[in-house]
């Protein structure tokens, strides 16, 4: 087990051990686990998104085993209250007195299955916790551990008894990671291996390298005035784009930087940030942050989720396309 | 740390100290600074509107912290309750009694987000609080603790599921400012400010609650208004109920707003003893915005209105009808 984390070198080796060890039990799906591992050391939280039975709730709990850190599990539905998330005052009748118990939210893994479901004041409540990386309840409030990360599903499908998350609450997801369905290479992978029951997942890095990690990726990998004057660019560049009503907003070009700065460290060990590193993260960053124009998918002559998501892909290839990069 | 405020200066010296605090954790928006520290000092409420992403929250909270002022913040949302907000009854097993426990809406400073997804049972006890600087709760008023200072924000993209304010309620903001996404120079400073700090904020506090109360009382007692000023504010307001391109004009709360937002102004900005037709034009449009309502089609071209662009047009015209 890796308990400590000196260098941009043992963060790469980090993220490498703990896809070794998640890889065991799940196929196709490096680079989820890889984005997975950024957000979690620049203090993210992740929205991933894909067809039912893709995965999405494994790679999630597969993940959080694979740390030596709590995890939480909350299945959404549209009768969860805010407080089954924070906690709530309980009567002790030996005491005659309220105590506070803590919610499911009190961990350092959180992971909130299908969070369209929840009534909206549930998924404020929720967000609230991440913003804040702290729960107040009854005027009562209290610090979140860290690390601190929401990992939340969503079903591509929108079924009826869903409450959709408004784009202000959208914008506070670090990334929206989309699986899609396995090639047919994988798949059979992925039967093949149920023959036999699944090796356990023993954790391989500690909470407190974790926490060394994040400090690690903001004073040592620096970001040049170039690479800050590209990130701007890029993301007001997508104000611009077609049948786009609102681009991306200044939070989200701070979260591109950010996320950039953990994908040089997470998968090369690097001190420093290049183009390239924006530019692969940026769609996982930028697309749940444009707002389009309502007619966009009509003229597409399909509104389905997935010609959506090829829309965006276009959108933001075209973005990153027409953005020179700055000397 | 200030603890009391005594004169019109050490409120303008006060006002440029908080602006220096704020402005080493937020880039731009000096304009929506001034005016929440004028809202503050002059008992008024703010009503942002902007996109998300903005910083508007960041915003609310730092500069609450510079004030050590206690801050709540309000996401609202289609089934807010009203007691979500003000608090309510809970049976207390020891004493046999109800206590009541209370809601965010107890904070010096209430950040409502996105005022308008939340019901409009909901908006008016936020609106009433606002206006009363009270709580009634199952018949048991609660005095708010003060400074007291609402501002709420408004996304202006989302249309589906919001409850837009109705004008009566507009009208208790004292100003409607707007943050929409700030010009290029300032995306560079936000990364580079974030670049180097990360999340930390440390806000140095530089005045406490009493001096916020002193400083309101000084704006109250020392900044003198002119008959000529008083009458100049109240034709403002008459002249924009009387021109014909308008449906709906500024009420006289609006000469009320106006004449209290132009002392805050003369003392923040200038330190001065008397409010000036100057104070009076250039707070008119951050005042007024909210107040009027013009037609949002032009009926000669079919095309939809900027009504903000046009709003401040009419107001330029009234301005000059009055310099002429």
């Amino acid at each position: 087990m890796i308990d400590s984390l000196t260098s941009c070198d043992d963060i790469k080796n980090m993220a490498n051990k703990l896809k070794n060890e998640v890889n065991k039990n799940i196929v196709g799906l490096e680079s989820l686990i890889d984005s997975l591992t950024i957000s979690v050391l620049v203090g993210g939280h992740v929205l991933i998104e894909g067809f039912p039975g893709t995965g999405k709730t494994f790679l999630a709990s597969l993940f959080g085993q694979s740390i030596e850190i709590d995890s939480n599990r909350i299945q959404s539905t549209s009768d969860l209250m805010p407080s089954d998330i924070t906690g709530t005052q309980i009567y002790n009748p030996k005491l005659r007195e309220f105590e506070f118990r803590k919610g499911p939210v009190f961990s350092n893994f959180v992971i909130v299955d299908e969070i369209n479901r929840a009534p909206p004041k549930t998924q404020s409540a929720l967000l609230e916790c991440m913003q804040e990386r702290q729960v107040s309840v009854e005027g009562i409030t209290q610090k979140l551990d860290e690390p601190f990360m929401v990992i939340a599903t969503k079903n591509s499908i929108e079924l009826e008894g869903t409450y959709p998350l408004p784009e202000a609450q959208l914008d506070r997801f670090l990334f929206r990671l989309i699986i899609d369905y396995p090639d047919e290479l994988n798949e059979t992978e992925i039967i093949r291996r149920k023959i036999k029951s699944l090796p356990d997942l023993t954790p391989q890095i500690s909470k407190s390298a974790i926490n060394e990690g994040k400090s690690l990726i903001h004073s040592n990998v620096k970001a040049e005035k170039n690479i800050i004057q590209y990130v701007s660019d890029l993301v007001l560049h997508t104000s611009d784009l077609p049948k786009v009503v609102l681009g991306a907003s200044p939070r989200a070009a701070v979260a591109l930087l950010y996320a950039a700065k953990g994908y040089a460290a997470v998968t090369e060990g690097r001190t420093y940030v290049v183009p390239d590193d924006v530019k692969t993260v940026a769609f996982d960053v930028l697309n749940h942050r444009l707002i389009l124009r309502p007619d966009a998918l009509l003229d597409l002559g399909d509104t389905d989720n997935n010609s959506a998501i090829l829309y965006l892909q276009k959108l933001i290839k075209d973005c990153i396309d027409d953005v020179p990069v700055p000397i | 740390m200030i603890e009391e405020i005594k004169t019109i200066s050490e409120v303008q010296n006060a006002a440029i100290e908080l602006e220096k605090e704020i402005s080493n954790y937020v880039v731009g928006w000096s304009d929506v600074i001034r005016f929440l520290i004028i809202g503050i000092f002059t008992g008024g409420h703010i009503l942002i509107e902007g996109v998300p992403g903005t910083a508007k929250t960041y915003l609310a909270k730092i500069f609450s912290d510079t004030m050590n002022l206690s801050f709540h913040r309000i996401q609202s949302t289609p089934d807010l309750m009203p007691s979500d907000i003000t608090g309510s009854h809970i049976f207390n097993v020891k004493t046999l009694e109800f206590d009541f426990h209370r809601g965010p809406i107890f904070a010096n400073l209430v950040l409502m987000d996105e005022i308008n997804r939340a019901p409009p049972k909901t908006q008016a006890a936020l609106l009433e609080a606002m206006q009363e600087g009270q709580v009634t709760v199952d018949g048991v008023t609660s005095i708010l603790d003060r400074p007291f200072m609402i501002v709420a924000t408004k996304n202006p993209i989302e249309f589906a599921g919001t409850f837009p304010l109705p004008p009566a309620q507009l009208d208790r903001f004292m100003a409607r400012l707007i943050m929409n996404y700030p010009p290029k120079e300032s995306w560079i400073d936000v990364l580079e400010k974030k670049n180097q700090r990360g999340e930390i904020v440390n806000v140095n506090p530089i005045l406490n609650q009493s001096a916020v109360l002193s400083a309101q009382k000084i704006i109250q007692t020392q900044i003198t208004v002119s008959d000529d000023i008083l009458s100049y504010i109240a034709d403002f307001c008459r002249t924009t109920r009387d021109s014909n391109r308008i449906i709906l004009g500024a009420s006289p709360t609006a000469s009320v707003s106006l004449l209290s937002a132009a002392r805050g102004y003369a003392a923040v900005v200038h330190g001065r003893d008397h409010v000036t037709m100057d104070d009076v034009k250039d707070i008119s449009f951050d005042v007024l915005n909210h107040r009027f309502i013009i037609p949002q089609i032009d009926i000669s071209s079919n095309e939809q209105i900027n009504s903000d662009e046009q709003k401040k047009q009419l107001l330029d015209q009234i301005i000059l009808k009055f310099e002429g």
